[in-house]
């Protein structure tokens, strides 16, 4: 079983190395061959062509973090969906019930995100208000 | 394992990974040519013309120029990440190719037949969900290295884009898995074949069980907005953002990810041939009355290499009217061998998989250069309101249809 | 396939409380306007609902889920305490909430979220299941004690509660981990000791790591440095629940895990009995030094769940283990009650923003509340140990449990610490009744919702106290059906 388990995966292995080496190559190639003139001006962040303010390292809105939790919780219902449906046939109706109050319990935090606004990028004013 | 079989598996898959590489970047390459021509011919224009006949040297010239020009770090930056940033991107990029099947046949290096796909495990779809997904971390590390804020936004953006529509790729799959039940894409091919009714192919397009229309539709949409395609290209909407999260890369760098997106577009045009279109299976089954689709092949290719040579000796210089020619020769060529017995059934895999490909490319071009940008409001509502549920109501009316039928 | 129906009715509290939970999140967001009524109706009558359904675990004892679950006896009685706990908590939270502004559904859907936690936390036979008890119960309490967003305190207490909170859930799931690998199973009943030297010490290990897992969670000493701070910012509701319900159930999973696995034998012993002792001291000598009256209770939480240490320590030290286990859930229901209803009282009597809070805002407070200043009195006196109240008798239990087992100096120390106890809750009391009220703030008339919880915890610490008979039955009856090692 291992030795399978190798033959499978060492080819795999093999390519992502590939094309590690390939695209490190190009990488440095490009470095090597390419001119370097680099003026002050030059080097600074592109801001419209004015000297740039500040820095860009800066708090960002917290909508992105909310993005990032909302995803986690679907997408580990993603992931449990997935050996469910390669066992689907066995389960028959149990997995199909099990699933689906899985899912029902689910969809009523989904319900809830909706309605209080967390899916819109721009919640309308009286979501805001809503919000708590 | 015996010692020399391990080693020449290792000579065979390095000989297959770098066979697929090369085809694979020279594929990218010219799926660029083939966008610009689109595009223009979309448009009303020639598009690439002046690099070859017909702009075919272009993206050769791209390349090099590419390699030639200033390689600028701006000042600030965070130069492990900046620099890995656009490495992860290709290498994860050019990666996902590996589990791809490209036909059922056996093709023979140093005499070991060895199938045509370079790992052919049995979690293909799951790997080629793993690296893909990984594939946002470039967007991310390369935003927020770059200590631009055009970049910052882009790759913030880009981000959430990318996990938000990530959640409807991996559930508009889910479908296709209670259908078939195995994770290994050669076998995901092999349950699509058979035809209803005699003539229509079971493509899970069309499966008699469950059609996976709605599948198949949040598959494309959110695959689409995955690779950070038009009209879901707000990471580089370039009217807001500049360039988005590659503001900042120069060279080869900005050039690696636009060879990742590339590469990501053809895996996903394989994916998509391969999970609801049969991959490699004829749209036709093969009785006496439709025998004769085995000659297609041949058929396209000399159809193609006929209007090479006649269009190629009337073109406009005398490169083109050497080097058009001797192209439709070649083809002449492949149409003759692909008509001959010991090739011919070798072929049809390979043709029809590469046939759905293409015609899949042309629809992500098609799609590209016809419809509007999304707002980023819009992006996210279409993402979480619409694709989220209808990829959902998929899994349980396929699940439903699943469990009635048996 | 489908989950036997006694299955299904041995798990009807959770069943019940899950779903009313997600019923409140559910209708929250389509809400508007006058909804408090709809909302606190609705959380009551779910607490209410499950705790009246326990009698279907009460009645049908037996494993469920193919033995993730074992109900029993013990398992029945953590749940009426812990359900107890969350219907007294909505009930005492609705004025509160209103006062603060912050009346919404999600805090009662987190309360009884919790209360699923604790609930699985105390029937789970099998260490996973006991995981993603204790994991819903922390996590719901995390976001409940930084549920006045808008006060720094509140968000500094869930801060820290989260985040040495998801540390010793890590000690917990490692000490799970190690357990697995030294026995192969997580299931408890079936754990069977190693005999090879190397995993014994393997065995060892994990018990240790999940002990302080769990010693944080009932806030046992080394491991209770975040109690005061946390229970301070929290709303003080909120700290009620925390107070009592968390480190019921942490203290049944502990229980369980000790009389299961207990032939560890003295290395469980001797960390209990360091640690019991720790405790005791330092909640009690930091106790003393208080002027908050939240914070004060809070220090003194720390040494209650000293007391119940010695009880645990007595368990694990001798044969008969009931007496102690039966000494542990008395103790636990008694405390439960007073910890309750000193609390609340505490949240009525803070006004706005928890503004009157120092010891100086109970001058005279007898003047004017006679009867709930009598009640608050009454849980002091209780946590304090007097006789006729709760307390003592709770006390006496532990007393009896550590003499049995031969702990002298462990009911000795006990002993010490009731008298240095006394010191600060008297002081309290004195405040109370001896000095002239004071002037520039006239305490809020009790609403009804509070002045029933408080009648009911006040009640119920004189039954307890007086008539000890039944529910120490039931928690000898308890601590018998827990398997034995």
């Amino acid at each position: 079983m291992s030795g399978n388990l190798a033959q499978a995966y060492a080819p795999l292995l093999i390519h992502l190395l590939v094309a590690l080496g390939l695209s490190a190559i190009l990488l440095i190639l490009s470095s090597l061959i390419g001119q370097h003139r680099p003026t002050r001006e030059k080097m600074q962040p592109y801001e419209c062509g004015i000297t740039p303010v500040g820095d860009a390292r800066e708090p960002f809105d917290v909508k992105f973090y909310l993005v990032a939790m909302v995803f986690i919780l679907f997408d580990v219902e993603a992931v449990f969906l997935y050996p469910w449906a390669y066992v689907f046939r066995e389960l028959r109706w149990f997995g199909f019930t099990e699933m689906l109050l899985y899912i029902l319990i689910l969809l009523a935090g989904y319900v809830y995100l909706w309605k209080k606004g967390a899916l819109d990028w721009n919640p309308s004013k009286t979501q805001r208000d809503r919000q708590t | 394992m015996n010692d020399t079989i391990a080693r020449s598996i290792l000579v065979v898959s390095l000989v297959k990974v770098v066979v697929l590489l090369f085809l694979v970047l020279t594929a990218v390459a010219y799926l660029v040519w083939f966008e610009r021509k689109v595009a223009a011919h979309i448009q009303g224009r020639w598009g690439p013309y002046r690099v070859g006949p017909h702009g075919l040297l272009q993206p050769l010239a791209d390349g090099v120029k590419f390699l030639l020009k200033e390689d600028a770090t701006p000042a600030g930056v965070d130069r492990f990440l900046y620099f890995s940033a656009p490495l992860l991107t290709m290498t994860l990029a050019i990666s996902a190719i590996a589990m791809i099947p490209f036909g059922p046949a056996s093709i023979h290096i140093f005499g070991i037949a060895t199938p045509l796909v370079i790992a052919n495990i049995s979690v293909g779809l799951l790997a080629i969900f793993a690296i893909t997904s990984v594939g946002v971390y470039g967007v991310a590390l390369g935003g927020w290295s770059s200590n631009s804020k055009y970049s910052l936004l882009g790759g913030l953006r880009s981000s959430a884009q990318m996990i938000s529509y990530e959640l409807s790729l991996t559930l508009s799959v889910v479908g296709i898995l209670l259908l078939a039940g195995t994770f290994n894409l050669s076998e995901l091919i092999m349950r699509q074949d058979g035809y209803t009714w005699g003539h229509l192919p079971k493509w899970n397009l069309l499966n008699p069980t469950f059609p996976q229309i709605l599948g198949f539709f949040c598959y494309f949409v959110a695959a689409i907005a995955e690779t950070n395609r038009a009209p879901f290209d707000l990471a580089e909407a370039e009217s807001e953002l500049v360039a988005g999260y590659h503001t900042e890369y120069s060279s080869f760098k900005f050039a690696m990810f636009f060879l990742g997106e590339y590469a990501s577009m053809i895996t996903v045009a394989c994916l998509a041939s391969i999970l609801f279109l049969g991959g490699w299976l004829s749209p036709f089954p093969q009785t006496p009355g439709l025998d004769w689709t085995r000659y297609l092949p041949a058929g396209v290719l000399a159809v193609a290499g006929v209007a090479l040579i006649i269009h190629g000796v009337r073109y406009i210089n005398v490169f083109g009217r050497i080097a058009l020619p001797v192209l439709g020769v070649i083809l002449g060529a492949l149409s003759f061998l692909c008509s001959q017995p010991g090739v011919i059934d070798d072929i049809q895999g390979p043709f029809w998989f590469l046939a759905k490909v293409l015609f899949v490319l042309f629809v992500y071009v098609w799609v590209r250069w016809t419809l509007p940008r999304f707002r980023y409001d819009q992006l996210m509502r279409f993402g979480w309101k619409v694709l989220f549920p209808v990829a959902l109501l998929n899994v349980i009316l396929t699940s439903l249809a699943v469990v009635m039928r048996k | 396939m489908f989950p036997p129906r006694q299955d299904v009715l041995r798990l009807m509290p959770e069943i019940i409380l899950s779903l009313s939970g997600i019923l409140l999140m559910l209708i929250e967001p389509f809400l508007s306007g006058a909804r408090r009524t709809l909302i606190v109706t609705l959380a009551a009558l779910g607490s209410g609902l499950a705790l009246v359904s326990t009698i279907y675990p009460a009645t049908l004892p037996g494993t469920a889920f193919s033995g993730l679950l074992r109900i029993d006896g013990f398992s029945v009685f953590v749940h009426v305490v812990v359900e107890a706990v969350a219907f007294l908590v909505i009930i005492g939270s609705a004025d509160y909430l209103d006062r603060e502004k912050i009346q919404h559904g999600e805090y009662y859907a987190l309360v009884l979220f919790a209360t699923v936690g604790m609930c699985v936390m105390a029937g789970a036979a099998e260490l996973m299941t006991a995981f993603v008890g204790l994991e819903t119960s922390s996590i719901s309490t995390y976001i409940l004690a930084g549920y006045r967003r808008d006060v720094p305190r509140s968000n500094e207490s869930a801060m820290k509660y989260f985040l040495l909170g998801s540390f010793a859930t890590a000690f917990f799931l490692y000490g799970i981990a190690l357990l697995y690998g030294a026995t192969g199973t997580t299931q408890l009943a079936r754990m069977t000791f190693p005999t090879t030297p190397g995993r014994e010490r393997l065995l060892d290990l994990g018990l240790g790591l999940m002990l302080v897992g769990l010693a944080f969670k009932i806030a046992a000493a080394p491991f209770q440095l975040w109690t005061p701070d946390v229970y301070e910012g929290a709303p003080t509701p909120v700290t009620a629940l925390m107070a009592s319900g968390p480190k019921a159930a942490a203290f049944a999973l502990l229980l369980r895990i000790l009389a299961t696995v207990g032939a560890a034998g003295t290395f469980w012993f001797w960390a209990l009995w360091v640690s019991a002792a720790l405790t005791m001291f330092v909640g009690n000598l930091a106790a003393i030094a208080q002027s908050n009256v939240k914070r004060m209770l809070a220090y003194s939480s720390i040494s209650h769940a000293g007391y119940i240490l010695v009880a645990l320590a007595a368990a694990a030290a001798s044969d008969q283990v009931e007496l102690g286990v039966a000494a542990v859930l008395y103790y636990l229901a008694v405390y439960a009650l007073m910890k309750l209803g000193a609390f609340i009282f505490v949240s009525q009597l803070g006004g706005e923003s928890e503004r009157h809070m120092e010891i100086d805002d109970f001058r005279g407070l007898a003047v004017r509340q006679p009867v709930a200043a009598a009640c608050f009195a009454l849980f002091l006196l209780s946590l304090l140990g007097l006789p006729v109240t709760s307390g003592f008798l709770g006390k006496f239990y532990i007393f009896n449990a550590a003499l049995a087992s031969r702990l002298i100096w462990l009911a000795v120390l006990l002993a010490i610490n009731t008298v240095i106890a006394a010191f600060y809750y008297l002081r309290v009391i004195v405040v109370m009744y001896m000095r002239q009220p004071n002037q520039t703030w006239p305490p809020a008339p009790m609403p009804w919702a509070v002045t029933f919880v408080l009648s009911i915890a006040a009640a119920g610490t004189f039954y307890l106290g007086l008539f000890p008979g039944r529910v120490m039955a039931l928690a000898t009856q308890a601590a018998l059906s827990l398997p034995g090692r």
